[in-house]
């Protein structure tokens, strides 16, 4: 086995996720199926790779320190589910 | 058995640029909730991050400032973990390419030499505030502050006491002032210092287990953490007890003055950090390295070679001026103006010094134009006014402002130097003052700095104090 | 069928021409996917008003006598994991069923700026995992040929439009074959360009190393025309490519074919190879042949099951990541009930993620911790950098090299759905071409006996999209020639 349940459990809480006993138990299984059909993964030669040399044009956009102001301040936040003010309220976070 | 303390240093500095570092809203502090905010930073879906090139060249000066290895490539990682003041979900940082590695900072502090070595100097975007409402079962989140650009500083642990760390955090930020890198607002965390103590008996090679410290917002509190989590520690180890000291990151409570343990390593988060693909790598040749590299300013240590050569300024009094990049430029500004240095420096560090302190005005804001200090040195050494006189000029222009002489006027400040004027003062005092001035003319020359002072009273401290003993000797036979 | 077809260049030069108006063309196309999208499932929201607006004004544009753009009046589906400002975008997904961005993709800018006209969203896999477009939280979408199988996938829902004719043009995008292979399920022409071609922003990201946009058209032409509109060099995106574009990619081309040297990788064609398609390709071969092409069959010496698994580790890392702000917290789906911040985000991502999705957070989550971080994501980093090597060295030889799409028919909706191993075979021919950077385009090329159409693919170098399009554009008029 590649995978155990309670690593499922562990990386899905990692990843903010929870699971049922039932869905864990499930998810375990997949996942030990596509690890192992993964497992050629180990056979990639990892001395001969070499720098990442890509071809073609250039790419990096970077922009000057320059503010940018977005304009319609109204639709930024209808997609939020509580605000108070100009706030976006959540429960109360514990530190 | 004497023990060793070690500690190293973490410190977030906020660069000072117009913009967030990959978006263009403003950086300006304390606007209204979540107003400078936008699709980017508050990680709407589908959009992008575009880095800001200020950010680059003030990290490269930074480590140039430093004496650091400018990295020529370095890349951006997401640093990955959930909570409400992260909008995407993970952090973009740098992780094991950093902008600038292998720098160093010398200085002495109480007798011993320090060189401070810099591990690395990356660049990172800051998080959002969450503020916590008393009572009530919310916190509200702000993302203002989310995407305001960062460098974290990581020295290595070269430092052997709390003065040390402290001197060390002094001398890194007017470093930063100086090169306007940094704003360096610890009161308003522009500036946050994490800090790792351990400590081990003298002698030993190998390093103890470490705590962290973090929370710490100012020189003093810094100073107070270490002293505390030092003492904690040692006796710990003096008990015997030192397995009690464990991997964790403690946070600094300044108002009950101690430290309370936040994690431990075993609950550590894993980041998986891994490289950001939506930005592409910085690269930095060695031209645009050599323009930052001429486009930094004179820094702290230079600044008081000079002033003590040029100005021949005592090394306390210079070693306190270019500590403060305002102060020190305050000071210069003033002399420029024509002051003669040694005063300039006497009414910076003392009558200047003092009111920053008392009213809390930070040295960048100081509210005197030099070229009024200047005309108040000049009036003083003239004798226009007394001593005492120019203290109460000077602390009326830093409080409401004005030029030296329309206060003088104003007050009615102006040295009194007619000898007529003074003279029925003096025979005044005399009429009031018998038993005084039968002492002084039963040799008791006690008698004659009271009178003087009696006269001086009445003048409300314009009196020219030479002229009035004069007169009073002669008066007085 | 065909005759319901009209391509966007007609589309355009008809409406600039006065031949037809704007608001004539959305009307017609409005009712037709009124008519048939209840039995195909393609599109998720339709912006009927919005069209007909954006029409009308088009159409006043002309009758004033002003310019209009290369694609007057022509409607575009665009999938439903491309921003549209004020237009509802929900990645397929429970999780933004509610959400209206409040800005436009920089392609949909752009198809504006060409006076497109923006006509509905379009069905796919949940954030783009999957083959099928089966994960949708929404709705099933239908094989146009064959109403029993499915689309293709993630871009199921565009493949459909464009093949049931109720859009000329659709976008779609590619992170593993996602717009190549439901094109050669739904026998049509479907794009890739090279990495950084046309800008990411505002497409809601699965793997950002490889996402790209691309378009779903009918013809090759249309492909080229619509192509021509959306790349670009975007300081939005800072992966986006700063040189010139070619402005007209099908130009002097009569050569078409001739003399262009095309690879066939022998690794393609392998026993996982459907037999129907592998036929259908070795006539397209004959055919490239005979309009004077070199073709060399040749190895590459690569391993479609390390492939796969790269390709699997870097997806399922990077959406992992990419993922994470989906908490409940600024936007998207919140769950009813939590006691704090940690259980709103827990229960909000747990209650609104489908199955495949949480299956590859979970996975690349798992790829990324610390104990296997080097085992896997290193690895396939590695891996990643090996194969471009690889393809630079073909590049160096070839113009092009050709193959098949998928490696199979389109199957029957419900066959694989439950089986990720076998899903995850689907983008063997197609992944490497993402993990490389590289354009690739699938034209079809036949179909099986049952009537299911066969798509063939070319792949070219870094920018090599002019290669590519004259390839195909010759493949395909001499294809026409002998239907007709
Ligand atoms: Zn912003």
């Amino acid at each position: 086995m590649r995978i155990s349940k309670d690593e499922v459990i562990y990386t899905a809480k990692l990843a903010k996720l929870c699971l049922t006993d039932e869905e864990a138990e499930k998810l375990a299984g997949e996942l030990d199926a596509i690890l192992a059909d993964m497992g050629a993964m180990e056979t990639i030669d990892m001395e001969d790779a070499g720098n990442d040399t890509e071809a073609g044009m250039p790419r990096g956009v970077i922009r000057p320190d320059e503010n940018v102001v977005f304009g319609d301040r109204d639709k930024l936040f209808v997609n939020t589910k509580s605000m108070r003010g100009t706030f976006i309220q959540v429960p109360k976070v514990i530190e | 058995m004497s023990f060793e303390t070690i500690i190293g240093l973490e410190i977030h500095a906020e660069l000072n640029t117009k913009s967030k570092i990959f978006c263009g809203c403003s950086t300006e502090f304390a606007s209204e909730p979540n107003a400078n905010t936008c699709p980017v930073c508050l990680a709407y879906p589908g959009t992008l991050p575009v880095l800001n090139e200020r950010v680059v060249d003030l990290a490269v000066k930074a480590g140039l400032a430093l004496n650091c290895k400018i990295n020529h490539v370095s890349k951006f990682d997401r640093k990955n973990y959930f909570y409400p003041d992260l909008p995407k979900a993970y952090q973009i940082s740098q992780f094991d390419l950093p902008i600038c590695t292998d720098g160093a900072v010398e200085f002495e502090c109480a007798g011993r030499h320090v060189r401070v070595r810099i591990n690395r100097i990356h660049i990172e975007e800051d998080a959002g505030k969450l503020v916590h409402m008393e009572d009530e079962p919310y916190t509200l989140v702000d993302y203002n502050r989310a995407g305001i650009p960062l460098i974290e500083i990581v020295t290595e642990p070269d430092m052997r006491s709390p003065l040390e760390a402290v001197t060390f955090l002094r001398i890194l930020k007017s470093i930063l002032e100086y090169g306007e890198i940094s704003d360096c607002r610890m009161e308003q965390g522009s500036l946050r210092c994490d800090a790792n103590i351990s400590i081990r008996p003298v002698g030993q090679k190998e390093f103890n287990t470490k705590v962290e410290l973090k929370n710490i917002n100012s020189f003093r509190e810094l100073q107070k953490a270490l002293e505390k989590e030092e003492k904690r520690q040692v006796e710990l180890y003096r008990f015997d007890e030192g397995h009690k000291i464990v991997q964790e990151t403690r946070r600094w409570d300044s108002a009950k003055g101690r430290t309370i343990s936040m994690r431990t390593k075993e609950e550590a988060q894993d980041y998986r950090y891994f490289p950001d693909s939506d930005l592409v790598p910085v690269v930095i040749d060695e031209p645009a390295v050599a323009e930052i590299k001429n486009s930094l300013p004179e820094l702290p240590m230079e600044k008081y070679r000079r002033f003590t050569e040029e100005y021949k300024l005592s090394a306390d009094d210079a070693d306190i001026l270019t500590g403060d990049r305002y102060l020190s430029e305050f000071f210069e500004d003033t002399v420029r103006e024509g002051a003669a240095p040694k005063a300039a420096a006497n009414w910076v560090l003392g009558d200047m010094l003092r009111m920053l302190n008392e009213s809390g005005i930070p040295s960048r804001e100081i509210p005197v134009e030099p070229i009024r200090l200047c005309r108040l040195i000049s009036m003083v050494e003239a004798g226009k006014i007394s001593n005492t006189a120019g203290k109460e000029v000077f602390k009326e222009m830093f409080t409401s402002g004005g030029t030296p002489e329309e206060i003088v006027e104003k007050k009615g400040l102006a040295q009194i130097s007619s000898e007529d004027a003074l003279l029925e003062m003096v025979k005044k005092v005399i009429e009031e003052n018998p038993k005084s001035v039968s002492d002084y003319r039963n040799g008791k020359t006690k008698a004659m700095g009271y009178l003087v002072g009696q006269v001086m009273k009445a003048s409300r401290g314009r009196a020219n104090p030479a002229m009035v003993n004069e007169l009073l000797m002669k008066e007085l036979g | 069928m065909s005759s319901d077809f009209i391509s966007a260049g007609r589309i355009s030069r008809g409406v600039a021409g006065k031949s037809f108006s704007a608001v004539e063309i959305t009307e017609s196309h409005i009712s037709k996917i009124k008519a048939n999208d209840e039995k195909i499932g393609a599109f998720l929201t339709l912006c009927e008003e919005d069209a007909l607006a954006q029409a009308r004004a088009i159409d006043k544009k002309i009758s004033e006598g002003r310019p209009v753009g290369k694609l007057a009046g022509v409607p575009v589906a665009i999938k439903d994991n491309i921003c549209t400002d004020g237009i509802r975008t929900t990645c397929a997904s429970k999780m933004l069923e509610d959400f209206i961005p409040p800005y436009n993709a920089t392609v949909v800018e752009k198809l504006l700026e060409e006076d497109a006209v923006i006509i509905g969203k379009t069905n796919m896999d949940e954030f783009a995992m999957g083959s099928s477009t089966e994960t949708s939280a929404f709705r099933i979408t239908r094989n146009p040929h064959d109403a029993s199988r499915v689309p293709g996938g993630s871009s199921g829902g565009s493949a459909a439009a464009v093949a049931a004719g109720m859009v000329p043009v659709s976008l779609g995008t590619d992170t593993g074959g996602s717009i190549r292979q439901p094109a050669a399920f739904c026998g049509v022409v479907g794009m890739k360009p090279t990495y950084g071609t046309v800008s990411r922003y505002g497409l809601i990201g699965l793997a950002s190393s490889m996402d790209q946009i691309g378009p779903l058209t009918v013809s090759v032409e249309d492909c080229a025309l619509v192509l021509e509109v959306i790349q670009g060099y975007d300081k939005k995106d800072s992966t986006s490519c700063c040189g010139e574009y070619d402005k007209d990619y099908l130009s002097g081309s009569t050569e078409g074919i001739r003399g262009m040297k095309i690879c066939i990788p022998e690794d393609f064609f392998t026993e996982s190879l459907d037999e129907e398609t592998a036929f259908a390709i070795n006539e397209s071969i004959r055919r490239f042949e005979h309009l004077g092409a070199e073709i060399e069959k040749v190895s590459l010496s690569i391993d479609h099951s390390d492939i796969l698994s790269a390709y699997n580790v870097l997806v399922c890392a990077e959406a992992s990541s990419n993922l994470g702000r989906y908490d409940g917290i600024c936007y998207g789906y919140r769950a009813k009930e939590y006691e704090n911040t940690d259980e709103l985000i827990e229960k909000s991502r747990s209650e609104a993620f489908g199955d495949e999705v949480k299956r590859e957070i979970i996975l690349g989550t798992y790829f990324l911790s610390s104990s296997n971080y080097d085992r896997y994501y290193s690895r396939a980093v590695k891996y990643r950098t090996a194969l471009k090597r690889r393809f630079a060295e073909i590049f160096s030889r070839y113009d092009l090299i050709l193959g098949p799409t998928a490696p199979v028919l389109p199957f029957r909706i419900g066959e694989w759905v439950n089986d990720p191993v076998k899903m995850n075979q689907m983008d063997m021919y197609t992944a490497p071409a993402n993990l490389a950077g590289l354009p690739a385009l699938s034209v079809p090329c036949g179909t099986s006996r049952a009537g299911l159409p066969i798509g063939l693919q070319l792949i070219g170098p870094h920018h090599g999209e002019r290669a590519i399009l004259q390839a195909a554009y010759a493949f395909e008029q001499d294809m026409h020639k002998e239907v007709i």
